[in-house]
């Protein structure tokens, strides 16, 4: 009997860390075999159709669903369940248990809060403050880093703000 | 005392409608619009030094509620890149300054004047340097638009008739009084949260700020979609979730601002090898 219980929890844990990488689309979107617009068209990912998440590539999520794998505009899809995720946080909440229980390296969240009573019983902390700016990094300390790891400055303008009129009509 | 007041009103109420106005209360009423005026012309010119006071006071009070990570390698490393993202957006010359909270919550705080903060929890969920640079230009845009001090101004600010901004601005912090309404209208920002459509803006602005400082602009919506698989009722997310707009929101509003506009830059760089070996990943 504890054994059935064990392997019914290691059944809703597995079950979750896969569900962790589902989600569904948003609206109809093509399915490419490369992770580029003219990339050969794999097929048609219906709206709202469940995928599962498996690798990402820029805008580019690699996805796998009952209409076949292959690469969707990443804006296309939303992760969690498609009714809102609202009847499996029990579950969840159990997954994030056993994992920070069994792992050292696994992160609990809510476990030293910086939560609203925190924040409203915070005194300010000036030594710590201080502690911060001696932190502080100059403009050529930013561009000697930015060399290094090959950063590329872009031009680019601010995106407009879309119409307050609704979703993308796309 | 409320009945007398009630009472005071009624006669006031009856004063204005019946009587015809009279130049002693046209000049009175001249004179609470002036004074308005002045207070709301007081609170939208703070100085830039002044800004850098209130976020340096802001900041010392998220501080008070979670110190920093003990790691200097981690904490300069978050202070160059954010210096350099921060190099891509309006206000390049500013005196910024980056940290990791050590706090298991998932959330990131900027400050006016150039304070950004962002938890060890939300560092941990993030997969790439491009990611954190994401996130970091999404509080530089707060700090280049000035949302906090729009919010301590048009929420907080005004409680009971009171101008903490424009009292801030006339009289300095060194009056006890004034000291105290400015963190209680800080606090009060943190709780509450920004206008959602600033946090949209942020968004918006955030992953062009990256986009230009060479990364890939997906790197914000790739964080969101990895909340929004989180457990809603995660209670290390509930600060963030009554913050912000839902993820899938902010998402649907990227994806509409986006579109294909910034698909070319999308190959931009994931991150430097620092990142991996700082957050400790390998």
């Amino acid at each position: 009997m504890k054994l059935r219980l064990f392997l019914l929890l290691f059944a809703f844990a597995a079950g979750i860390a896969l569900a962790q990488d589902a989600g569904y689309a948003v609206r109809q979107t093509e399915l490419k075999q490369e992770p580029y617009s003219d990339a050969a068209t794999a097929g048609t990912l219906p709206e709202r159709a469940q995928v599962k998440i498996v690798a990402r590539q820029g805008g580019w999520l690699k996805i796998e669903s009952a209409s076949g794998a292959g690469w969707v505009r990443m804006l296309a899809i939303r992760t969690g369940a498609t009714d809102g995720a609202g009847g499996d946080s029990g579950l969840k909440q159990l997954f994030n248990v056993a994992r920070s229980g069994s792992s050292g390296t696994a992160v609990a969240t809510g476990v030293r809060g910086l939560d609203k009573e925190r924040i409203r019983n915070a005194q300010p902390n000036t030594a710590e403050l201080a502690r911060m700016e001696q932190f502080a990094a100059s403009q050529a300390d930013a561009e000697r880093f930015a060399s290094g790891a090959g950063l590329a400055v872009q031009t680019i303008d601010y995106l407009p703000a879309p119409d307050s009129a609704g979703p993308a009509a796309r | 005392m409320t009945s007398r007041a009630a009472i005071a009103g009624s006669i006031l109420a009856f004063a204005l409608a019946s009587a015809p106005v009279s130049a002693q209360f046209r000049f009175d009423l001249n004179r609470i619009i002036d004074t308005a005026k002045t207070l709301t012309q007081a609170s939208a010119e703070v100085s830039e030094s002044q800004e850098v006071d209130i976020g340096r006071q802001y900041a010392a009070v998220l501080l008070g509620a979670a110190p920093l990570v003990r790691d200097p390698e981690l904490q300069r490393y978050v202070n160059t890149l954010g210096r350099w993202v921060a190099l891509h957006a309006e206000r390049p010359a500013l005196a910024w300054h980056f940290g990791v909270l050590d706090s298991d919550n998932v959330n990131a705080f900027a400050t006016p004047g150039g304070f950004v903060l962002i938890t060890k929890g939300l560092l941990a969920r993030t997969r790439s340097e491009a990611e954190l640079a994401n996130v970091l230009a999404h509080e530089i845009a707060h700090v280049v638009k000035k949302h906090h001090l729009n919010a301590i101004r048009k929420g907080a600010g005004m409680q009971a008739g009171v101008n903490i901004l424009g009292d801030y601005v006339a009289q300095g912090s060194r009056n006890p009084e004034i000291a105290r309404r400015l963190v209680s209208g800080m606090k009060e920002v943190m709780l509450r949260g920004l206008d959602q459509d600033d946090e949209l803006e942020a968004d918006r602005m955030g992953v062009v700020i990256a986009a230009r400082s060479g990364y890939d602009p997906y790197g914000l919506p790739a964080v969101l979609q990895t909340l929004s698989a989180m457990n809603p009722q995660d209670s290390g997310l509930a600060l963030l979730f009554a913050t912000h707009p839902a993820p899938g929101a902010r998402l649907d509003a990227l994806d509409a601002a986006m579109d294909a506009r910034l698909e070319r830059h999308a190959g931009s760089a994931r991150g430097s090898a620092e990142f991996e070996r700082v957050t400790r990943r390998k």
